[in-house]
Parts: structure tokens; sequence; C-alpha cells
């Protein structure tokens, strides 16, 4: 894995790497991937499951409720008027 | 040109998509808990009913429905969106390759899937430097996406296209009144060899505008001898022009992942189980292949009352469709209040097969009808004033229903509305709509 | 002399060994005393998940099996410590602290759920709710000499639980004995409506069917150091002694299961890590100034850590255009094919058994020396049973130089309690060592 690439991974998931984290990660991942290539061995297939063992159509009716009482949950966000402040947007 | 639409409807639930937070409106931050606010721990679970409206709209628009149906992660950082993940569906939307009959051409839809709403931004501060100011209460509200393929050919017709998609979605499973409004549209537009991507345009009339200008825009271009772009544009609703979206926002790598905590679906037994209405257009539609009416009349049927259509077809088993468009559309509609009770429907349709077999004379049978709908004669005649000034009393009252009607005739509905209701059917739905229009024109 | 009071033990475990993050104040007696890992929410102490991002989150709800053991009688006594949201093998990667070894506290308790293999250790009668994703319960079961039960994927609730896999994860319990986690298993177990995962189990047996032929495929006896393999192989004729069968098979499809292990596990916490971002979590109001995407990657550039950040770039690069068939659709594929592997085995064998882990549990400096792949291989026995949901049960099944060595058996899915039978058989054959505590 070059430098060009794990830059841009981190830049993907909003972590800003210094250059020794950059160049580390580089190597650390690169060995990794080097010993994932096994798995071009396995046999393809299209058939895949999302869990180990079957969830099927689980699913709840559409009622209405609220355990937790949503002003606990306002009081840990911090609000303001009721709304949560976030960053800047531009 | 060529325009495809991605919309977003949101579904008629009480609670929200996977968790039971409820849907109705509320003070900012209300309908809120862990699984809405992407808590660590909390887990989605998906509504039925939710499920069941998308596997509707799916069937209706004909689409080819997979057995197995999961939900995926799409990942990307906003300060709206709780777990900056949104889950929706990737690999198996619930519907493929579909079509909607729009005035006698079929448009393609690509497919119909659900995905959870994120979070409500409100900007505050200076321009430039607004920060966030996020309620959850839209976190986690179904919504439907319908993408279509690029086979609308103006911004008029994209904006029919949406307006008889609602009529038809409404009837089917009760979307909201205000869907003109609310629907969410990323529309691609090109009129020449590339594409552009409008997005986040909300209401259909924002929506006519964003494209209009998109085109014009385009073809000047062209025209110029210059290179359409292809890109993302944002409509600014103020100015009411297109801009170039910020590279920045346009290269999100969104690395799709199954969403494991909620399982798959299977497609079949709930699509068997589901009991489809025929929706007003697909009547209007066979009415007219059926019985050789007039499309307009057709729709003006249909989109006046669904019970009113049915006596209309029950008419039609004893008497020339012609005679049964005459007398709904005439006296029936007109006292509809008093003959929608279904008990005397029998007794209606003898008196207009009477008519129509000669027994009796268009006056006669018209007297029955009044008669039957407990209206006096003397009543009845003379009545043409007392609409004129009803409607008329109303718009000097509600001056508002002016400005809007000015800016969508769709305003119209609300004077059509008042009128029926007031004038407790002495009048036909045809005259109140004739009298609505005419009055709303001269003053508009 | 009079033994320890369990609420000095508690406060040893916790000082000395580093196995709490956090304990109550004293004990309600007539109730008994459970921990849970700290990835568990819990009314009353904070959620941390060993990470730096999670400071002072204080949960608004009870996980569902903290819920159900208190509600069972049990008092929540502690949370313990563990690797960053389960990242690691050592309990190494911890902002709170680093468990140490009950037997050599230069030594590492395994991970991530270090602290829970050290309080069940040190704490007779402890029952410690654990977290395992690819070998987090086993692991420190094995280098903490105690029994560690990982139930099938979807057995028991993962409602309140900080996900790192959500695929993976399972709540197990680790204990001194199969007895009492046989005791509080079927507390926890059972639907949850709150996690749709655990309602498509079949419901608990009763009581267990003692297997009787065991697997053991040699693939997991390569790579073995020469004393673990030894005190394993020391194990066999006590096992067969108690009537149970050995033999040898081949599960060649194994090789794969690591690598596809770490491609899901990391995906899928590559996506539940993504919202630590500063709007709930590591919030910082002083910040709000600057753009969204530079104030999300600053906080999150600080409050993870090192293993976090490797983590989070694995996982994102697999999922990512054009690597994403390759890693991430190939790794759901090759885990079906595994559960096959397990299938075909279990048509002739009731379980299969490897040891636990490959070597003793390692000093703390020779574990600074490790380069993570290294660290990763370190799983190659764990990483199986857990990357296909199957039930497994890690026991202690030697002793070399004064430390402890697991063996670990897998069941077929939903077969925790054929596992427990075995285990609860194995300690009328085999006498547990546990170090002397002296608070």
């Amino acid at each position: 894995m070059d430098r060009e690439t794990i830059a841009k991974v981190a830049k993907v998931a909003r972590l800003a790497l210094t250059d020794e984290e950059m160049e580390r990660y580089a190597q650390d991942l690169d060995a990794i991937l080097n010993s994932f290539a096994v798995l071009d061995e396995a046999p393809a297939s299209d058939t895949y499951a999302l869990n180990p063992v079957p969830v099927v159509d689980v699913l709840r009716e559409d009622e209405p409720a609220q355990e937790i009482d949503p002003q606990l949950l306002r009081g840990q966000m911090g609000t303001y008027e009721d709304y949560v402040r976030g960053p800047r947007l531009s | 040109m060529k325009i495809g639409l991605e919309m977003h409807f949101q579904l008629p639930t009480r609670s929200k998509l996977f968790c039971p937070c409820p849907t109705a409106p509320a003070e900012p931050n209300h309908n809120i808990c862990p699984v809405c606010l992407g808590y660590p721990g909390s887990r989605p679970s998906l509504n039925r009913k939710a499920l069941e409206i998308g596997l509707g709209i799916a069937q209706f628009l004909d689409c080819r429905i997979e057995e197995r149906v999961w939900f995926s992660r799409k990942t990307y950082f906003y300060p709206d969106l709780p777990k900056n993940f949104q889950i929706t569906q990737y690999e198996t939307p619930l519907g493929t390759d579909g079509r909607f009959e729009l005035n006698g051409r079929s448009i393609g839809i690509w497919r119909v899937h659900l995905e959870e709403d994120p979070g409500r931004i409100r900007r505050v501060g200076r321009p430039g430097e607004e920060i966030a100011f996020v309620d959850y209460n839209r976190s986690g509200i179904p919504l439907v996406e319908i993408v279509t393929a690029p086979d609308l050919t103006s911004p008029e017709e994209a904006r029919t296209f949406i307006d008889q998609l609602v009529i038809e979605l409404r009837a089917l499973c009760g979307l909201e009144a205000q869907d003109e409004q609310t629907v969410r549209v990323d529309a691609n537009i090109s009129v020449g060899e590339e594409r552009v991507e409008v997005k986040n345009v909300q209401g259909l009339r924002n929506l006519e505008r964003a494209l209009r200008f998109e085109a014009g825009r385009q073809y000047k271009l062209i025209a110029a001898g210059k290179r359409v772009v292809r890109e993302t544009r944002r409509f600014d609703e103020e100015r009411k022009v297109t801009t170039s979206a910020r590279e920045k926002e346009t290269e999100e790598d969104y690395g799709y992942i199954g969403e494991p905590d909620l399982g798959e679906f299977r497609t079949g037994n709930m699509l068997r189980a589901l009991d489809l209405k025929e929706t007003p257009l697909a009547r209007a539609r066979r009415l007219v292949a059926s019985y050789g009416i007039a499309e307009v009349t057709a729709k003006q049927l249909v989109l006046t009352s669904s019970r009113l259509t049915d006596l209309f077809e029950e008419l039609c088993h004893h008497v020339p469709a012609e005679r049964a468009v005459a007398w709904t559309t005439g006296p029936i509609s007109g006292n509809w209040s008093t003959l929608q009770d279904q008990a005397i429907w029998p007794e209606l349709v003898q008196i207009v097969k009477a008519d129509a077999e000669g027994h009796i004379n268009d006056i006669e049978a018209k007297r029955r009808i009044l008669a039957l709908a407990g209206v006096r004669q003397e009543e009845a005649s003379g009545t043409e004033d007392d609409l004129s000034k009803l409607i008329s009393d109303y718009i000097d009252a509600h001056p508002e229903v002016l400005a809007d009607y000015r800016r969508n005739p769709k305003a119209a509905n609300t004077v059509i509305g008042h009128a029926m209701k007031e004038s407790r059917g002495r009048h036909s739905s045809k005259e109140v709509v004739e009298e609505v229009k005419r009055q709303m024109e001269r003053r508009a | 002399m009079s033994a320890p009071s369990t609420y000095a033990l508690i406060q040893y475990a916790q000082r000395r060994h580093l196995a709490f993050t956090e304990t109550v104040d004293g004990l309600d007696e007539g109730r008994f005393h459970f921990s849970a890992k700290d990835n568990l929410c819990a009314l009353g102490f904070q959620a941390r998940a060993g990470s730096a991002v999670l400071e002072g989150y204080r949960p608004p709800f009870d996980a569902t099996p903290i819920h159900r053991l208190k509600a069972a009688g049990g008092q929540l006594v502690g949370k313990t410590t563990m690797d960053e949201f389960g990242f690691g093998s050592f309990s190494t990667n911890s902002a709170h602290g680093v468990p140490l070894n009950p037997f050599d506290p230069d030594r590492s308790c395994g991970g991530s759920s270090g602290g829970a293999g050290a309080a069940a250790c040190l704490i007779p009668g402890h029952i410690a709710l654990g977290v395992s994703t690819g070998g987090s319960i086993s692991g420190p079961a094995s280098f903490c000499g105690v029994v560690g039960l990982t139930p099938t994927y979807g057995r028991v609730s993962r409602y309140g639980l900080i996900d790192y896999g959500n695929s993976l994860d399972k709540v197990g319990l680790l204990s001194r004995s199969a007895a009492s986690i046989a005791q509080h298993f079927g507390t926890i177990a059972g639907p949850d409506p709150k996690d749709p995962t655990s309602c498509a189990q079949p419901p608990l047996a009763g009581k267990g069917r003692m297997p009787s032929s065991l697997a053991l495929p040699r693939e997991a006896m390569e790579n073995l150091d020469p004393a673990v393999r030894k005190a394993f192989q020391g194990a066999l004729p006590v096992l067969r002694g108690m009537g149970v069968a050995v033999e040898e098979v081949s599960m060649p499809s194994l090789r794969f299961a690591l690598p596809a292990y770490y491609v899901l596990a990391t995906s899928e916490a590559s996506t539940n890590l993504a919202r630590y971002c500063g709007m709930r979590f590591g919030r910082r109001e002083e910040e709000f100034n600057q753009h969204f995407n530079d104030f999300f990657t600053g906080v999150r550039s600080e409050g993870f850590g090192d293993e976090a950040k490797r983590r989070i770039l694995l996982g994102t690069f697999c999922r990512m255009v054009g690597f994403r068939s390759r890693y991430y659709l190939k790794s759901l594929a090759v885990r079906q094919m595994l559960i096959g592997e397990y299938r075909r085995v279990f048509q002739e064998h009731d379980a299969v058994l490897t040891p636990t882990m490959p070597f003793l549990p390692p000093r703390f400096e020779d574990i600074r020396r490790m380069t993570p792949l290294e660290m990763y291989l370190a799983d190659f026995l764990t990483i199986p049973p857990n990357l296909v949901g199957m039930p497994h049960v890690s026991v202690p099944c030697g002793y070399v130089d004064g430390l402890p060595v697991g063996m670990q058996v897998v069941a077929d899915h939903w077969k925790e309690m054929d596992l427990l039978e075995l285990a609860k058989g194995w300690e009328g054959a085999f006498l547990y060592t546990f170090p002397e505590v002296r608070p």
C-alpha cells in the first residue's frame, strides 16, 4: 500500500495522520493485506449472507413509543433552544 | 432533452423506520431515542408497515422484486447524520426495472428502495460561517426513494410526472397531503451529451424552476460552442439558479456494507398478503378502455370520488356509457352528499335505466333523482347565483388563496372543497370546478 | 487465616491487576456479584469501551444481559478493562489501564476481555460478562486460567453493547467454573426485541448432551509453542478417560478464516466508529468555529488510539470502491463456505477441539516487539469459530511453569448446553489451579 492510497483512505475515514503515522500504517497495512492475498485462492461464490446464522423477517409493529425521556437525552447533548449545536457547515 | 428523477417521499407510518419514536410533528429534538440518535449499543429494528408500503409501491410500479432483500450502510460524514452512516438499500432494493404510465407513455423506473432520513439542519450565524443547529426529530423518518430512467423530456413533464405519481401513491398508501411541497428530488438533466445532476431540490415548483434554469444554461453553453461539464449542482431557491457544488462534497466514497443488525427479509409472503387498491389514474385508464369515455371525463370522475366512480361503473352495466357520464357528472355529483348512500343506488339505477330506455324523459328523470336526494325543485332552480356568491365570498375572505393560486393553480382546490361542502351537494362537482376556475382566473 | 472478603478481592483485582475501570463502593449481601466488560452499557457507570473518545459517557440504559442479571438477583460490581473497542488480543490497547495477569503480573491477561479474565480468576464465584468478536472471551479465559463461554451469534442480546463488528460480536461469560456459567447463562440468553438478531434463536436446551466424539483439525496443531502443544496433548488421555473420543481431521479452509475475519470485523468496525466525531461523543463546543470536516477529523485523530486508527484504515480500505468485492464481499462468501466446512465435520463428530492460544501468556515486553500482523496471527485458533458464529468454550487443560494453558471446544450453532456439559465433566476429571491471592 503506497502513501497516496493511505492518504486517500485516511481522508475518507476523517483521520489526520502525521508523516510518521502515514509511513507506519502504510507499512503495517501492506504486510496485513499481503497476508490476506490467500483470500484470492478461496473459491468464488455468489451466495453470501450478512449474518452467520439466519435472521429472517424480524419486524416491529408500527406502534409509536418512547422508553427514555427525550428531555434526559437532550440534557446529554448540550442543546440550545432544544437544538443540538454542531460545527460550521461551510 | 433527457431528465431522470430520484425522488424521496416520506412514508405515512406512525413510528420511525428503525425505532418506535413517533413521526408526528413535535418541538425540536422531542421525537428522539438512542436508536435515532445513533447511541452506541442501540440497534435498529424494521417497521413492518414501512416494508409493506415500500413493497406495495414497488409492485404498483411494476418492478421486479427479489425474494431476499436486506439493508446496507452508506457511510459519509455530515452533522445531520447521527451515526455518520445512513441505513439504506444498495444491492437489493425493494424493486427494480419497473415503469409508470404517464399520459400514454411508459416512464422507466430503475429502482425503489427504503432508507432513513437524516436529521434536519438549521443554519445559524453569519452567511458563509453558519454553524449547524440539528433537530433529530427527522432522523429515522422512513423514506421511499424512487429512481426513474432518463425518460422525461421537459421540466414540465418532470413536474407532471411527480404530480401524477403523487396522486397514485396517495390513493395507494396514503402519502401525506403536502407531498407536492415536501418531495425531495435529485434530477439528472442533459440537453446534449453530458449530464448534470441537480441535487436536493425541494418541492415541485422548485424542481420545475431548477430544471428550466439548468436546461437553459446547458443550451446556452452549447450554443456558444462550450462544453457542458459533468458535475453536481445545487439549486439556490433564493436566486433561482443552479450553482456548482463544491468538489469536496462529491468525492465521498460511501463504502457500502451490509447492515447485519437487521438480518434479511423475504418478500414473497408479504407480497401475496398485500391487497393493492386500484389507483385513480390507473382506474381512469381502465374506464377509457372499458367504456370508451373521454380521458378528461374519466380523470374528472376518479379525482372527484372513488365512490362516485363506483356508481358510474354500476350504471354502465345498465345504460350506455355516455348516459352514465351525463347523469353521474350532472345531477348525481351535484347531490352527492345524499346520493352517496349506497342503499339508494338500486333506485337511482332504475331511474337512469328508465330514462335510457325511453320510459321517462330527462326532465322527469332529473325530478325523480332530486326527489330521491330530498331536494325540492324550487330550491334546485336558481342556485347558480348562490354558488357564485358562495365562491366569491370565500375568495374575499381568504385573499391568500388567490396569492397561492398565482404560483400554483392547485390552490383552487381549497376553494372547490369549501364550495362543495357549503353547497351541500346542490351543485355538481363539474359546476363547482368551472365556477371556481372562472372566478379565480378573472381575479388572478 | 480466614478467606478474604469478595469486596477485598474486587479492590485487589482493581488496584493490583487493573481488572476494573470502575467498581461499586460496597456490596449488597444476598445478591450474587457480576462484572461487565466496559463496552456493555450500564446505568450508574461510564461506558468507555477502553477508548478516550468515550470519556465521560454515561449511557441512559442498561444493556440487556446486564438488565437480566440484575433482574435475576445480581449486583453489577464494576466494569472491566479491555482493548479499545475490543481491538486487541492482549488488552494492551486500553485507555483506562492494562490488566495484569493473575498468574504473573508481568504478563498479559489476553484480550480483549482481559479485565474480565482477571476478575473471573481472582474472585471465586465471580461471574464476568465478556464480549467476543474474534476470540476475546476464549483468549483471556485461556491466559487467566478460567472457563470462558462464547455463545452462538444471536443467542444473547447485543442491546447495549458498544459495537465492534455487528455480525461477529457475542456477549458471553467467564468464571472459575463451568457450573457457575451454566447457572447464569440461561438468564442472559433468549430473544430480545431490542436486538432483532437475537430473535431468530431456537429455545435453549434445559440440559445439554455430553459430546462423545471430538474432531481435532491437524491445521490447528501447526505453529504452536511446543510447551502449549505438550500441555494440550497431555489433556487428550484425560478426555479419553472420560469416554470422549478424539480423532484427527483436516479442515483445509481454516486458512481463509483469519483474513476473512479481519476484513469483515474491520469493515463493520470502521462504520461503527464513524459516529465518534464530536457531535455527541468527544464533543468540543469551543471548536465549533471549524468546518465540520476539519472538526470531525480533529476529534477523531485525537480521540482514537493507535490500533483503532489502524483498524479504521484497514476496514475503510476493504469496503472502498475497487476493493470491496475482492475483500468485503469475498469474505462474506468465505464465511458461508467455512460454516459448510464445520458442518461436514459435525456429521461425524459432536464438536471440534483445539488449543485456545498458540503460546503461553506473553510478557508485556515481548508484546511490545510484535508487529500488528503478528498480533493478528495470534488469534488463528479462536477466530474460526467466531467468524462462523458457533459457540465455543475454553477451559484450562494444563499448566506450564505455573502458567495456564487452555483448550477450546466448538459446537454447532445453538449447542451451548452440550459444551457446558462437557466442561462440567472436564472439571470432574481435571483439577484447576488458581493463584493464591493475599489482598
